[in-house]
């Protein structure tokens, strides 16, 4: 025999399966709006997928490019290179030469005014100094060795800007590894789409350890940068002595 | 007393670069190489080699492990080691000093910044090695 309690239990519950059915009923609509979504969103991902493939693919292709616009100004860099040092060579005999020359005609030049003493003609000085002024050449080389030294030091110069390149290959090797960590990401993207499964995956894209370039690289004529360096490394390296000292004492 | 340098990068420009200006600034011995490894074996060869410079960032082992290496071999633990490098973060320099490197310079460095450190680098070893 059923007891009245029982009973109540047995309506109240099928209270709650009358409401189920009736939010089910109302859910219907829902359900099959979503479903209608669904079939909507699937070509557009598939065409999300494609086009992702699509640039994974090419990203072998940038990333050589880039290698190879290292390799040709690492190539236009040395072929500069080359050039300057064979300006710089040119320069150098030029310089001996003149210096021997400039020599030359100082040693004329004391020889003729060394002359003056021992000639006994009138207006020997004068006429000397004159014969001096018009063909001695010792005022006109040290103008044209200040040139060269000057001409040297400019190319110089231009070596040392060629350390631009270092600088840019590493900015350039940094850039590529960031590509290639951007198609490491798509491709397993792609694979999670095939798995209909998207997984988060952190978006920092770190450069590993013992990275053969400077992610940091910068190009900079200032001497900041450098006096920052020595005035870290002396504080540093008066730490050290101190920490070294106190070890020794304690 | 005649330095032989050695100068480290695997960038073929800055090993030119840094011997031009050895050259200018008066010396005239150098050998190159173009890793940490290479560095190590060139040392290992060639005893009259007594000053390195070297770059940070290379393949195959790093200029900082390289001073690693030189720092705890008994032979060729005191050679001066200069660091010529495009990181210049505080965090950087200290990890070298750690690693006993001589003198720090920035890239893009000039002939007189690297004069000033080798003389600096001499002097504090009493002209010797």
């Amino acid at each position: 025999m059923m007891r009245s309690e029982n009973l109540s239990q047995l309506f109240s519950k099928l209270d709650d399966l009358k409401k189920v059915f009736t939010y089910g009923e109302k859910l219907i609509p829902v359900i099959q709006s979503l479903g209608e979504f669904m079939k909507e969103t699937v070509p557009l991902l598939e065409n999300i997928n494609r086009s992702i493939a699509e640039s994974t693919s090419k990203i072998p292709k940038a990333t050589n490019q880039i290698q190879n616009v290292t390799s040709a100004t690492e190539m236009a860099t040395t072929e500069i290179l080359d050039l300057v040092d064979s300006l710089n060579d040119d320069l150098t005999d030029i310089e001996k030469t003149m210096v021997e020359v400039l020599a030359k005609e100082t040693d004329k030049k004391d020889f003729l005014m060394s002359l003056i003493p021992m000639l006994k003609k009138e207006n020997a000085e004068l006429f000397i100094k004159d014969f001096l002024n018009k063909n001695c050449n010792t005022e006109k080389l040290g103008v044209l060795l200040l040139q060269v030294g000057k001409m040297k030091n400019d190319s110089n110069s231009i070596a040392l800007s060629l350390q631009v390149q270092d600088i840019t290959s590493q900015q350039l090797a940094t850039v590529n590894h960031l590509i290639e960590s951007v198609q490491d990401r798509l491709s397993s993207l792609i694979e999670d789409f095939d798995n209909t499964k998207i997984t988060e995956q952190d978006s920092n894209l770190n450069i590993p350890e013992g990275a053969s370039f400077d992610p940091n690289a910068r190009y900079s004529k200032s001497i900041v940068p450098q006096q920052e360096v020595d005035s870290i490394f002396s504080k540093e390296m008066q730490t050290a002595s101190q920490a070294e000292i106190d070890k020794l004492f304690n | 007393m005649s330095l032989k340098f050695l100068i480290v990068d695997d960038s073929q420009t800055m090993r030119r670069i840094v011997a031009n200006s050895l050259k200018n600034l008066g010396y005239e011995e150098f050998v190159e190489a173009s890793d940490g490894k290479d560095a190590l074996i060139k040392l290992a060869a060639d005893d009259g080699l007594n000053f390195v410079i070297t770059d940070w960032n290379m393949p195959v082992l790093s200029g900082l492990e390289l001073i690693k290496a030189i720092r705890a071999d008994e032979k060729m633990g005191k050679i001066p080691v200069l660091m010529v490098t495009t990181r210049g973060v505080k965090d950087d320099i200290i990890e070298a000093l750690k690693a006993k490197v001589n003198n720090y310079v920035v890239k893009p460095f000039t002939p007189a910044i690297l004069r000033e450190k080798i003389d600096q680098i001499l002097a504090s070893n009493g002209g010797s090695n």
